[in-house]
Order: C-alpha cells, then structure tokens, then sequence
C-alpha cells in the first residue's frame, strides 16, 4: 500500500520538479529586487532626514505587522481594479520583493548602525561626501555585519513563497496539492514536498549558520 | 591659521568649552593638556567640525567652521586628524586605508596616490606591512598608519587627539617620534596629549585646560618649570609624580 | 482609495470579523502555548547529554526551519487522516502553529541558556549553592532575560502565520474578511478590516517588546 503509493507519487516526478523550478524562480526574483530596495531602505531609515525616516518606519511597520497572505491578496485583487491585471507570478513577486525590503531594510539598518560611530568620524575627517561615506567605509563593513541575516532572510522568502500557491501560482507547495488530489497519501506527498523544500533551504541554514559562528570570532 | 575668539559649547547643560580665545599661527606646534573630561579633545574636534559650537567665532585657514557647510569638506581635505582609537577602516589593507580618500575626495589617480601612500608608509616605517589588515597589526602601527592617512591629502593642518592614550607604554614612542619628525618639519599642529615629556621637546606653546576653559597658554619651558595658575601646579603635580 | 472605502459593508460584516478575530486570538493563544511547552522541552533535550534524543530534536528543529509553514500544514490536513486521526480543522490548525514555532522557541531558549558565561555557574559553585539554587538564583532569571523579546517576536510571527489556516477552511480573521470579499465583492474592505486588526495585535506586542526591552535591559558586556 505504501509502496504502491510511493510509486504512484513519483510517477508526479516531473510536477514536482516543475514546483521547485517556480519555487527557486520567484524566490531568487525577489530576492535580488527585495535587497536592492531593501538597501535604499535601509539607508534612508539610517538617514538624516528624520521625516523620511519616519514615514518609511510606518511603511515598514505595516508589512511586518500583516499576514504575508493578506499582503498578498491586495496585490492580487485590489491592483487590477487600478487597471494592473497580474499574474500569479507577477502578483507574489510584487508581494515576495516588498515585504522582503520591509525585512532587509530593518536589517541593513541595523547593519548600518553597527558600524562604529569612529568610521563615520574618520571618512568625514579626510572629507568625504555622506555618498561617499556610505560607499566606501559604512556599507563594506554592514555588508559583512549583514549576511547571515540575509542569508537567513532568503530561507524566509523560500518558505513564504509557498503562500503564492494560494492564488493558483505552480509552485512546489501548490504541486504537491494537486498530486494529492490523484494519490490520496498526504504523509507521502508533503513529505516528499518537504523534503524538496528541506534540500533547498538546508545548504542555505547551514552556510548562515557557519558563517554567524564565524563571525562571532573576534576580527580586531 | 586656526583661530578660536569666544568659542561656547554645551552638552545640554554641560557648559564644556567657555570662551575659548586661541590663535594657532602656521608651523606653530601647540600642544593641549589637562585633567580628563577638561574639553581638550572636544576642543579639537571643533577645529574640522566633528563637533558644533553653539557661540563665537572659529576660523580655520579662511573658514567659517560651522557657517559654511558647503566649505566643510574643503577644510577637512586640508586638516588631518588622528584618533585616539585609530578608527582604521577593517575592510581595507593599510596602503587601502592611506589612498582611499586621495583617490576618492582628491581625486587623485590610484597611481599617484599609491605612489605617495607607499612612500609615506615607508617614512613611518611601515614599508613592510603596506598589505596588512588592521587587524594584523599592532596598537603602535595602526596608529602611524593612521597618521600616513591623515598625511597622504597633504595637510596643512594636523590634529592629534591623545594619539597614543590607547596604546600599550612600548608602542608609545614609535608612534610619538613619526609626530616629533613631523613638528621639526614644520607642519601646523594641535595635540592632546597626557605625554608630558613629548609635550616639553615638541611644543612652542602649551595650550593648560581644565573644566572647559583655557586656563593659561604659555611656553613649555615655563609651564612646566613654572606654571602660573593653581590648577595648573596641581595637575603637573599629579602628572609628574610617576 | 480611501474615499471609496464602504465602511458601512465593514460595519455589517463587523460580528463576522469579531468573531475571526477572535478565533485568531484563540488560536494564536494556544498554538503559542503549545510552542512554548514543545520549545522548553525540546531544548530540554538538546542540553542533555544523552545522544539519540538530542539528535531527534536537532532534526525536528532543522526540518521545521527548512520547510515551509504551509506544506507543514497540508501534511497534518492531508496526512492525518490517512492515519487514523480525524480531528478538526481548527485543532490540526493549532498543532501545526505549535510544532512549527515549538522549534523557533526551542532555538531562542537554547540561545539564551548558552549565553550565559561558564564563570557565572562557577561562581554559584564556589559559593556552595545546590544545582538547584544555582539553577533558580543564577542560571535562569540570566537566561529568559534575553528570551523575552525574541518570544515576542516569535508570537508576532505566530499570529501573523495562523493567516494560513484560512486555506484549510479554518474561519479566522483572514477567512472573515474573505467573506466580504465573496459576499460583496469588495475585497478592499475586507482586506483592511482584516489588515487593520492584525496591524492592532502587531503594534500591542511590539510595543511589549519594546517595554520590557527598555525596563531590563543589561548593561552591554565590554
């Protein structure tokens, strides 16, 4: 019996393997979107125009205060009656990319303000622009400061982009729901689908993880 | 060169510099002292406008400091500063470290400007360890690479903000004889100091502060010989005894 | 947008979304209990020296951590009754928030357990304190400090994540405010509604966090 359905479920190989080419798609989209924002965000947060800063504050709140699903839905079903008709792809990038610069934009500012206040001192002291501050001494050094978190932020998009299946997108998740409709097994089916998940997403918990150890060695 | 007439500054209701009058003229080496917490460091500090002053007037090599933001990065390209914590940046080798403002603020070519690095590095005496990290160096040689980066956008001005304060006793006379070259050269300097013995050999005038003000100015054969003021004996008393 | 906003939809449909909210604060309440029992038992385990129990909750917690809430959720809808186990909607919606944030909290207490430094129990030692008096007077109150507001955090993602459960039918908050959406079509409604009640919940924890962070905050270790 289990066997049997074993079988039958791999006969799905190809859906499920068209599940994770969607899965990794939208989540490396987002990703490269959610960070580039998310850096602007963070230095606009880190920024000197206290208004700005505020204003982005409340606007971060609000997508980490919200459901991921409900943030979703509203860029399903409410820009299209803006005239935007997007598709489920389109609509989760959307979605994936801006609550992943609400997140990474927290982070990066608080990579920012770990960066001692004496960098800052010394790049303004040999007269360099706030532009080139940032450039050249404070975001080299957040960087560094950052990249677990990033690295662990990317798993979190991993996972979230499993919430897309819900308006239809054919992801790993939603592959898995379909073939449960066929094989009655859902032990073995989301089993098999986590697994997948877990392959993607472990090398990445694990290189995080290596790498806040490693940067919990003293550098000075 | 730099001139202090009626310098106020608050910390809230910290009352830390009180009309402050100070003229430092070109090639003149003034040395700073005074008990900690006496407004010495954030005296300096104003010169390149790492910190405001709220009342007077404070020129530095024709500017307003403070009255002329857009003139602000003009006159930092011109005075050099060195940090008591060296602030090196850790993600750039030392020669990095030294070039990196010549290249970007002065917009110098990276050739030029690592000619000039290397060549400072190698004045103190660092030629061997141009590729180090900071963190592969000591407390003595980050600081004299603090000081070649400081000097690598040609200065007119330095300021040392108790240079050698973080750093264990052998390193502190490496790092005091590069400041001692520098002062036999000629270069315009203030240094806050707690060195009493460097203050003496380097100083043309030394500059007695406590509690915010500047309690007298005079020249170091005096001050030390002779200081005029009560607090004055007092702190060299303290100082001295070791 | 605002301006086309039909509040009067939302006022008719508030008994409905009261009734979501509430059942999101009963699941959130008891999938965070839940959590907090799964996460001190499991890292119970981790820092005993026993080897295979040790082993199983590092695997719980890495299989938690590495796969997503909603495929965690469909293998107890789908799975469980292919086992036997026929149970509510509401209650698989429960187990699956517990065993998903039980392997966060476990992670957050663990950490906060090995923060504290080897001296602190060496000095209870020296003082001749029992296990037991060195565990109630030294190693606890130093290690749940820093717990509180990672817990907070996690109880932020937990109210935000039994969002989900609408998709197994569960009526909650998220599934309320689809109704309106359904009913009238108006899904800006019911999608502020709903956003606006998980924006209350989120900013009363945070505001928590950021209370008990101010009041006990220790010193910064040089």
């Amino acid at each position: 019996m289990l066997l049997t359905h074993l079988e039958r479920v791999l006969n799905y190989w190809p859906m499920l393997l068209r599940g994770v080419g969607t899965t990794v798609g939208i989540s490396l989209a987002s990703l490269l979107i959610g960070v580039a924002l998310g850096f602007a965000f963070g230095i606009i947060r880190t920024g000197s125009n206290r208004w700005l800063s505020r204003a982005l504050g409340l606007y971060i709140d609000i997508f980490r205060g919200t459901p991921f699903l409900v943030q979703l839905f509203m860029v399903f079903f409410i820009l299209p009656s803006f005239g935007l008709e997007l598709s489920a792809f389109t609509a989760g990038v959307v979605a994936m990319s801006n609550m992943a610069a609400c997140f990474i934009g927290e982070i990066v500012a608080s990579g920012i303000r770990a960066v001692p206040a004496g960098q800052t001192e010394a790049a303004m002291a040999t007269g360099m622009s706030r532009a080139q501050q940032l450039r050249l001494v404070i975001l080299p050094q957040a960087v560094r400061i950052v990249t677990p978190a990033l690295v662990g932020q990317f798993v979190l998009l991993i996972k979230d982009s499993s919430v897309v299946s819900a308006i239809g997108l054919f992801d790993l998740t939603r592959s898995g729901w379909i073939i449960v409709q066929n094989v009655p097994n859902g032990l073995i089916v989301f089993g098999l689908v986590g697994l997948c998940y877990l392959v993607i997403c472990y090398p990445l918990i694990f290189s995080a993880r290596r790498m806040e150890r490693r940067a919990q060695a003293p550098v000075l | 060169m730099i001139e202090f007439s009626g310098v106020n500054k608050w910390f809230g209701a910290l009352h830390v510099l009180c009309d402050i009058d100070l003229a430092v003229t070109r090639g003149e080496v003034v040395v700073v002292c005074g008990p900690s917490g006496s407004g010495k460091s954030t005296l300096i500090r104003c010169v390149n406008g790492l910190e405001p002053y709220q009342k007077g007037r404070l020129m530095v090599d024709g500017i307003h400091v403070g009255q002329e933001p857009r003139r602000m990065r003009e006159l930092r390209m011109e005075v050099g500063f060195v940090f008591q914590s060296f602030n090196l940046y850790p993600h750039k080798t030392a020669l990095e470290n030294v070039t990196l403002a010549p290249i970007h603020v002065r917009g110098m070519s990276r050739v030029a400007a690592a000619e000039r690095g290397r060549a400072l590095l190698e004045r103190v005496g660092l030629g061997d360890r141009m590729g180090s990290y900071p963190h592969q160096l000591s407390g003595g040689q980050q600081q004299r690479v603090a000081i070649a980066r400081a000097l690598c956008m040609q200065p007119k001005v330095m300021l040392f903000d108790e240079p050698t304060s973080a750093l264990d006793p052998e390193m502190v006379k490496e790092v005091l004889d590069v400041i001692i070259s520098l002062a036999g050269e000629g270069m315009t300097m203030m240094v806050v100091t707690h060195e009493m013995g460097f203050a003496r050999s380097v100083a043309d005038r030394v500059v007695f502060m406590d509690q915010g003000s500047i309690i007298e100015t005079a020249t170091p054969e005096s001050f030390f010989t002779n200081p005029q003021s009560e607090r004055g004996r007092d702190f060299l008393g303290k100082v001295l005894q070791h | 947008m605002l301006g086309t906003l039909n509040t009067r939809v939302m006022l008719e449909y508030l008994p409905e979304l009261l009734q979501g909210l509430q059942a999101t604060l009963l699941l959130s309440v008891s999938g965070f209990a839940g959590a907090m029992l799964i996460g001190i038992i499991a890292c119970a385990l981790t820092i005993q020296p026993l080897r295979w129990p040790r082993a199983i909750v590092i695997a719980y917690v890495d299989i938690i951590r590495a796969t997503p809430l909603l495929a965690q959720l469909y293998f107890l809808y789908f799975g469980l009754p292919r086992i036997g186990i026929l149970i509510p909607e509401f209650h698989i919606g429960i187990i699956a928030l517990a065993l998903n944030s039980g392997a966060y909290v476990a992670e957050i207490i663990r950490s906060g357990i090995l923060s504290i430094q080897r001296g602190q129990v060496e000095a209870g030692i020296s003082t001749g304190l029992s296990y037991l008096q060195r565990m109630r007077h030294i190693v606890l109150p130093q290690a749940l400090r820093p717990t509180v507001s990672p817990l907070i955090g996690q109880a932020i993602v937990l109210v935000k994540d039994s969002s989900l459960l609408s998709l197994i039918s569960v009526v909650e908050l998220t599934r309320a405010g689809q109704r309106i959406a359904n009913e009238r079509f108006m899904p800006f409604e019911g999608l502020v509604a709903t956003a606006t009640a998980y924006l209350a919940i989120y900013f009363l924890l945070k505001f928590l966090a950021e209370l008990w962070s101010r009041h006990n905050s220790l010193p910064d270790r040089a």
